[in-house]
């Protein structure tokens, strides 16, 4: 019997720890942010089962009844946790919530588990025998679980499946106790149709668990839209297709999750690496935090100002977990400071100065946006750079649009700055262009913040030269009273698709 | 029973009444800065109080419009600073004034000034001033944003108002030889802005025929371009063309380059102008000070305005010249000086109709219609979103006789003419009514001065431009036609002979 009882431990250890990493997974694959994810889903699991430990001290009878029926329990819960946390991220919006509530359920059954298995078999060893034999295969289940679920039940089972099947363990362990323990069991047949009745359940649920996850995923990916709002401003769309999220402002993608790094990291460090010790920097658009995400990157800079003028985006981008995890919850630094304001008004009238400016609206689709576009405004906005300082303007694409660019770019200069044209490759936008301006002189800097996936010191003097087939253009500049710019960039768009 | 059900039924009827009217959008609005009545007691000759104080002073001027306040300019710029200037109405500005709501401001006439070529060198002097010319080069944000103006004409818009799509080749022909002929008269360089420095003898046959009969000479018959022509006239005259002198009509093309983009303009219109001015000047200015005489004895003038004596050596009258025989003492009948009356309105639009169509644009002119369209007051707005605004519709009553129409002005109330915008805008934008919440309208009954056969070469104008005795005739009709270069031209002049006399 010794042996069997301590295999019983180990199962119900394993058990225990695979619902744990399922709920971390699940929740990773999801909401995205993995170590938010285990972090805080580990510290629920094993506060909870504090909690079940303290609660097993005031079971006082029929203590292999109950541990027959928290097996029980703990096989429907666990069992089924990851089809019904897969089926309410798809279908309702209380993912977090009920993922919470059944890491805390699950945690607290398992608390149970030990204290009152170790007080069933108390008469029949030495305590200290027993204290040492529980606890050694409960460590010994936890390892077997933890090398078993990356290598075999992720891969080749699955998340709802795995569940499923040590959803059927801790039944299987429920049933073999009430032979274990049947010296000590009232209703034990009783306890034994449960039994049967519950494995039955699971092993539907089993056999079915690929047509759960496929309706599931199908809600969650047929339809990629994860989430779509409009704003007082604005067109609100996220999509979601695996890995991949995308933003959509009126229709156009904002940027790709897969790729975004590569533009954020050419936006940012080109410029901000090039002054000698940046302190106020000053974002104009770029709701989405990844710009501010890569100037956090900056110990040395103090403050950065964000104003976008659409407060539904920036509040997205504060709160929802999977664009957080994005963002790397760059907007609850406390440098930075979110002005929620049209960008004309607040430049023409805010007296700071900045050492680094990042210019990051949409494309000139429409003469309010081509407004941003202007020698009026560069010149407006060259006002706040400090005597180090650079702007960066995001400036369309140099190969698809490349009137639009070299007009940019002339703009710009009319304003009376110095210019510095730049293009990087970014997967889902193409060859996309930027322009570093200043009072000054601008020289390439010799360092970059460590870590970045892109942007290489030793290339960088390679982002400026442009090939034959983006290079510069005589355009004219846009001004408010004569936007150019917005015709060009039409006409540049509409070469393309025609 | 019965009686109860009776009830029932009155009271919900009543509800659905209720119910019915509040669907109907309710648009509040009234008559704004009315002034006739002020201005008919003078016609009428009304006794005015015996003045209770006097005040010495060397240099009266009567009228706080553009012409006005152009002297004060001048005076000011110059180092004299001992005159007062006289307003009737609560506020300066005259033509130029302007109102705001907690929108926009907005202006209630004259919106702006066309890019002031090189030889129109005293409003270029003012916007070096005013910070809008800059080392040569105008500031951008006073400049009209794009996209300017559009056109509805044959169920779509067009960009620009001198039509340009649905042309015949006779039509274009036709354009084209009065772009020609246009030429050749700016090359001449005696159609100016302002027009005294280079007016000539040798155009004065131009003033001896109407605009339309002088088209209709050159063979231009298309009726496109009789429209376009005619809603210029209406735009700057408020004359149809068979009512405006083929001089001014010539005046209205041949007197400027094909300008840079323009016009300058503001939201508040050239009421920016006069806010600018005033902020050096306001301390020279005094409203609601109605001038009811001016007398001249031996030694001086006397100015009568409310309870005040002005004992003066010299006045400018900057105020409407059709004024003159009302107030001054020995001014015989004008005749040669007709004005059209007109009507503004500023609509409140809490959203833009769905109806819009396109971008937001400056001006919008609609083809078949009597009135002049509307212009938008956020346009000049720095913002990119704007969702409510302020539109300013502009209604020249240029069809019939001014007489009548000012008849026509005075007779009709607030809800006729609010319903008489509704109606034109509908053409356009049916579902306007969901998006106004007010409307605003101010009738002038002399709004301009109305350049009709003869009226620019007349004798009688043109004697009126020489100093009469120690009173300076200054407000812009005496050109013939009022725009803000011929105003602000005719108050310096005035300003500079003053003091001239004096020195």
């Amino acid at each position: 019997m010794g042996i069997l009882l301590f295999i019983t431990v180990l199962l119900i250890a394993a058990c225990g720890l695979i619902y744990e990493l399922i709920a971390g997974t699940l929740a990773s694959y999801l909401l995205g942010d993995s170590v938010l994810q285990f972090s805080t889903i580990i510290g629920c699991y094993l506060f909870a089962m504090g909690i079940g430990s303290a609660l097993s001290r005031y079971i006082n009878r029929g203590l292999a009844y109950r541990f027959v029926w928290i097996e029980l329990l703990l096989g429907v819960v666990g069992g089924f946790s990851s089809a019904l946390l897969f089926l309410a991220f798809a279908y309702t919006e209380g993912f977090q919530l009920l993922m919470y509530a059944l890491v805390i359920v699950i945690g607290v059954l398992v608390g149970l588990e030990i204290p009152l298995l170790m007080r069933i078999v108390r008469g029949r060893y030495h305590f200290r025998d027993v204290i040492a034999h529980v606890l050694t295969f409960d460590y010994l289940g936890a390892l077997g679980a933890s090398l078993l679920f990356p290598i075999l039940l992720v891969p080749y089972l699955g998340l709802v499946r795995s569940a499923m099947l040590f959803g059927i363990i801790n039944v299987a362990v429920a049933l073999w106790s009430t032979f274990l323990f049947a010296n000590q069991l009232v209703k034990a047949p009783a306890l034994r149709a449960v039994s049967c009745i519950v494995l039955c359940g699971l092993g539907i649920g089993l056999a079915q668990a690929k047509r759960i996850t496929t309706a599931a995923e199908d809600n969650i990916y047929a339809d990629e839209i994860i989430f779509a709002r409009d704003t007082r401003y604005q067109h609100i769309v996220l999509t979601r297709f695996k890995d991949d999220i995308r933003l959509f402002l009126n229709s156009h993608l904002q940027f790709s999750s897969r790729d975004e790094y590569r533009y954020h990291e050419a936006l940012i460090h080109p410029g901000l690496s090039a002054i000698p010790a940046p302190r106020r920097v000053l974002v104009l658009g770029g709701g989405d935090g990844l710009a501010v995400r890569e100037i956090l990157k900056y110990p040395q800079v103090e403050s950065i100002d964000l104003v976008d003028l659409d407060p539904e985006m920036t509040r997205l981008f504060s709160t929802h977990p999977m664009l957080t995890a994005l963002n790397q919850r760059s907007f609850s630094s406390p440098k930075v400071h979110i002005t929620n304001a049209d960008a004309f008004p607040w430049v023409d009238s805010n007296p700071d100065s900045f050492d680094f400016m990042v210019i990051d609206f949409p494309d000139p689709t429409n003469y309010s946006l081509g407004k941003l576009y202007t020698t009026a405004f560069y010149k407006a906005a060259a006002r706040h750079l400090s005597a180090q300082g650079l702007m960066v303007v995001q400036s369309t694409s140099p190969m698809f649009a490349r009137d639009s660019y070299w007009c940019i770019a002339e703009t710009i200069k009319q304003a009376g700055l110095r210019t510095y044209p730049y293009h990087v490759y970014v997967p889902s936008f193409g060859e996309w262009g930027f322009v570093i301006a200043g009072h000054r002189e601008y020289q390439p800097p010799t360092s970059v913040p460590a870590g970045l996936r892109f942007i290489d010191v030793r290339d960088l003097a390679t982002l400026f030269q442009f090939p034959p087939d983006m290079a510069p253009l005589a355009m004219p500049p846009n001004r408010l009273n004569d936007q150019v710019l917005v015709r060009l960039y039409d006409q540049d768009w509409k070469d393309i698709s025609h | 029973m019965t009686v109860s059900r009776r009830r029932f039924i009155q009271s919900a009827s009543a509800a659905l009444i209720g119910l019915s009217v509040k669907s109907e959008r309710p648009i509040a609005g009234s008559f704004v800065n009315e002034s006739f009545e002020q201005g008919h007691l003078l016609r009428d000759r009304a006794s005015f109080r015996p003045p209770q104080q006097a005040v010495k002073i060397p240099v009266v001027i009567v009228g706080g419009g553009i012409a006005g306040l152009s002297a004060a300019w001048r005076f000011e710029n110059k180092g004299f600073r001992d005159f007062v200037l006289l307003e009737m109405n609560e506020e300066a500005g005259g033509n130029s004034r302007w109102g705001e709501n907690e929108i926009t401001p907005y202006p209630w006439a004259a919106h702006y000034v066309p890019v002031p070529g090189p030889n129109t060198v005293y409003v270029r002097q003012l916007f070096e001033e005013l910070g809008v010319l800059k080392n040569g080069q105008w500031e951008e944000r006073y400049l009209c944003f794009a996209p300017q103006e559009r056109l509805f004409l044959y169920g779509r818009w067009q960009e620009g108002i001198e039509p340009a799509i649905g042309l015949s080749q006779k039509d274009r022909d036709q354009f084209r030889r009065l772009e020609e002929q246009i030429h050749t008269f700016r090359a001449t360089g005696t159609f100016t802005v302002p027009m005294e420095p280079g007016l000539s003898e040798s155009t004065a046959h131009l003033d001896q025929i109407s605009f339309a009969d002088w088209l209709r000479e050159q063979h231009m018959d298309s009726r496109i371009l009789h429209w376009y022509m005619n809603y210029c006239c209406r735009d700057d005259y408020g004359a149809t063309t068979d009512r405006t002198s083929a001089w001014a009509g010539i005046q209205y093309f041949a007197s400027r380059e094909p300008e840079e983009k323009g016009p300058l303009t503001w939201p508040e219109g050239n009421g920016w102008i006069v806010r600018r001015l005033l902020e050096k000047l306001g301390s020279f200015v005094r409203t609601r000070q109605m001038v009811h005489r001016i007398s001249e004895t031996k030694q001086r003038l006397s100015v009568l305005a409310g309870d005040t004596e002005y004992q003066t050596e010299r006045v400018i009258f900057a105020a409407p010249t059709f004024l003159a025989p009302y107030l001054i003492d020995g001014i015989g009948p004008l005749r040669d000086f007709e004005y059209s009356p007109w009507l503004t309105a500023n609509l409140t639009l809490d959203h833009l109709p769905e109806s819009y169509g396109g971008d937001p644009t400056w001006d919008s002119v609609f083809m078949e219609s009597p009135t002049l369209g509307y212009v938008d007051a956020t346009h000049q707005s720095l913002r990119t979103h704007v969702d409510r605004t302020v539109w300013t519709f502009y209604w020249a009553l240029a069809d019939g006789s001014p007489a009548q129409n000012r008849q026509l002005l005075l007779r009709r109330d607030w809800n006729f003419w609010k319903e008489a915008i509704l109606h034109d805008l509908e053409r356009v934008h049916h579902d306007i009514r969901s998006c106004v919440s007010r409307i605003d309208i101010m009738r002038m009954g002399h709004a301009m001065a109305r350049p009709e056969v003869g009226a620019i070469f007349s004798p009688e104008r043109r004697s009126l431009t020489k100093p009469h005795g120690r009173i300076l005739f200054a407000n812009s009709d005496l050109s013939g036609f009022s725009i803000f270069e011929e105003a602000q031209y005719r108050g310096i002049i005035a300003a500079d002979r003053v003091m001239r006399a004096l020195s």
